[in-house]
């Protein structure tokens, strides 16, 4: 289990007449840092959606390792969801629970109906979040209003809550898309480091070429549902990307990034 | 930027976004018609109840015929001089008339009673009181289970949500001052009816105002814990209840001051509590003490109103949390 890999085979989702995801193939080894890029619509939160078994497909399949991940149900299907955690863009945090109690959803699969009805987590789970919310630097926040924290820190606390998972895999839909350049580069950040503290295999979505390009050990490029580049991002050579997407579509890719990628090389 | 706008542009543009434009013609005329429909029957409301009164045609008896007088409606008749006399207030003599009679009624409330006779009116009081608390109490205990059946996102199974809701607007249709009266004959005079009467009345405004509430919830949270693995019933606790419980405190805190005045009603019609009193002094001509019911009930309004409102900011600016 602990070193399974990820495997999509020929997963296609169709949404009334528009094919979403396409016949989508892909192997994703233990570890890997992997980044989705492709325009507006060209099908990545439905691809992550799929993974995590937010939706269903209409056809295909997901393994992780032996387990077929498309036929899990009831109590077995919440485990899978968390054991691949997800982040969302627009955070899908509670935002009138404290930060703390965000973060212990985390640990909502593993429990009983009326200890989990009551809101009562034990001391270990409770020390578990602490810890989670050390790593991003958010213990001050712990006891305040989710509601009342900025985007980058609200995007931070979806970040610990997927950590108390213990997940094996961690699925981003666009965390960075609507943070300023600082913020992005924070979360950013955070995600690799969980990426190789923890040997997580991480898989994110991201609309900027440049993050994907600092970031991923490997950068799959989408368009209409379906895979049109995979490889290193030495390989997404700027040829590549006008090859796939025009060059128009290379410049919309370039000028999105710009000011995040300039943030990216000063820290980093 | 300065080009010129060609009538053809103007076209154009129409032609693509006719709305953004001057309403059509037909439309302008039913508007028009709508309108003038209303300030119609406003007016005409005003003269058929008699707020002013115009005489127009005087009908003679003897002759069975009617005559075009409009000069009436400032000149009366008095039968025993026997002589027409100019008045030009004759149009809302009638409203003056039922305002001076109001003033009438007016007696310095008494306050000299007896401490017994204090307490009774304390009692009455108490009672509106707890009739309205507990009828808010019952009703919103019982709606809130079927508020949760009547929520599109929580039961997306139609053939069971549409019957709950026409089930609350059916419940709604009934007016609480005539399940008072029901319940009087079904439970006897006193609290009991009145309490009952509240309660089903609570449930059906309660389930409905729920409902919406759930409904007007967002869905990301809840996909936030669907995410990280959480159960259909984790996913309301923990996503939902936290966005709805304040608004459904504040339902019911708002209801209960409503019920603390319609409780009044409710003893009128022998419902027990303050009205029960109020009625019986009305009936008795006794003014002076009616005013000092009347003082007291609207400062036990204010009151509920000013406590509950405070609460109900306290609730709006608080959450809840695993503790
Ligand atoms: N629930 C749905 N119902 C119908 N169509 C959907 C649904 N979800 C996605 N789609 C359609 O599937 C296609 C892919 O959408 P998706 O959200 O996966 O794109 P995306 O790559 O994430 O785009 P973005 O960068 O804008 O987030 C779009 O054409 C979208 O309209
Ligand atoms: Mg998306």
């Amino acid at each position: 289990m602990e070193h399974a890999s990820l495997r999509l085979e020929n997963l296609t989702r169709v949404f009334g007449q528009t094919t979403a995801v396409d016949r989508v193939s892909l192997d994703i080894a233990p570890g890997q840092f992997v980044g989705v890029i492709g325009r507006s619509g060209a099908g990545k939160s439905t691809l992550l959606r799929l993974i995590n078994r937010l939706i269903d497909p209409t056809d295909g399949k997901v393994t992780f390792g032996d387990t077929d991940v498309t036929t899990l149900k009831g109590r077995a299907l919440r485990e899978w969801r968390r054991d691949c955690a997800m982040i969302f863009q627009q955070f899908n945090l509670v935002e009138r629970l404290d930060v703390l109690t965000n973060v212990l959803v985390g640990r909502l699969a593993g429990r009983g109906f009326l200890s989990s009805m009551a809101m009562q987590f034990s001391d270990e789970e409770r020390t578990m979040a602490i810890q989670a919310l050390d790593r991003l630097d958010l213990v001050p926040q712990a006891l305040q209003r989710a509601g009342t924290l900025s985007g980058g820190q609200q995007q931070r606390v979806a970040i610990a809550r997927a950590l108390v998972q213990n997940p094996r895999i961690m699925l981003a839909d666009e965390p960075i898309a609507s943070l300023d350049p600082g913020n992005a580069t924070r979360v950013m950040e955070a995600l690799r480091t969980i990426n190789k503290e923890d040997g997580l295999t991480v898989l994110v979505n991201l609309h900027t070429l440049d993050t994907a390009r600092e970031y991923c050990d490997r950068i799959v490029a989408m368009r209409a549902g379906r895979v049109m580049f995979d490889g290193t991002a030495v390989q997404l050579t700027d040829d590549v990307v006008r090859d796939i997407y025009g060059s128009e579509g290379l410049e919309e890719f370039n000028e999105a990034v710009t000011s995040t990628a300039a943030r990216v090389r000063e820290t980093a | 930027m300065t080009t010129q706008i060609t009538d053809a542009d103007i076209a154009a543009a129409k032609e693509r976004v006719p709305y953004a434009f001057r309403a059509p013609r037909e439309v302008i005329l039913r508007r028009r018609i709508v309108y003038g429909f209303m300030i119609a029957l406003f007016i005409w409301c005003i003269f058929d109840f008699e707020f002013i009164r115009v005489v127009l045609f005087d009908y003679d008896r003897r002759t069975d015929t009617w005559s075009f007088e409009p000069w009436q409606t400032f000149y009366e008749y008095n039968r025993r001089t026997k002589e027409w006399s100019f008045n030009p207030w004759l149009p809302v003599e009638r409203l003056y008339a039922g305002i001076y009679k109001a003033q009438a009624f007016f007696e310095w409330p008494r306050i000299d009673f007896s401490w017994e006779e204090w307490g009774m009116i304390a009692k009455g009081l108490g009672e509106t009181l707890s009739m309205a608390f507990l009828g808010t109490v019952l009703g919103a205990a019982l709606a809130f289970p079927l508020g949760w059946m009547g929520a599109k996102n929580i039961l997306p199974l139609s053939f069971i949500r549409v019957p709950t809701r026409r089930g609350f607007d059916f419940i709604r249709a009934f007016e609480t001052l005539i399940l008072a009266m029901i319940f009087i004959r079904a439970f006897g005079l006193g609290p009991l009816a009145g309490i009952l009467a509240i309660t089903v009345s609570e449930i059906g405004t309660f389930a409905k105002l729920f409902a919406e509430a759930i409904e007007n919830t967002s869905e990301k949270p809840v996909d936030g814990v669907k995410a990280s693995g959480g159960s259909a019933l984790q996913r309301i606790r923990y996503a939902v209840m936290p966005q709805v419980n304040p608004v459904i405190l504040s339902i019911i805190l708002y209801n209960f001051e409503s019920n603390t005045r319609s409780g009044t009603i409710l003893g009128i019609v022998g419902a027990g509590g303050i009205g029960f009193m109020l009625s019986d002094r009305i009936r008795a001509y006794r003014w002076d003490e009616v005013w000092t019911i009347i003082i007291l009930i609207i400062a036990m309004v204010y009151i509920i109103d000013w406590l509950s409102g405070r609460v109900r900011q306290r609730i709006i600016g608080s959450w809840d949390g695993a503790r």
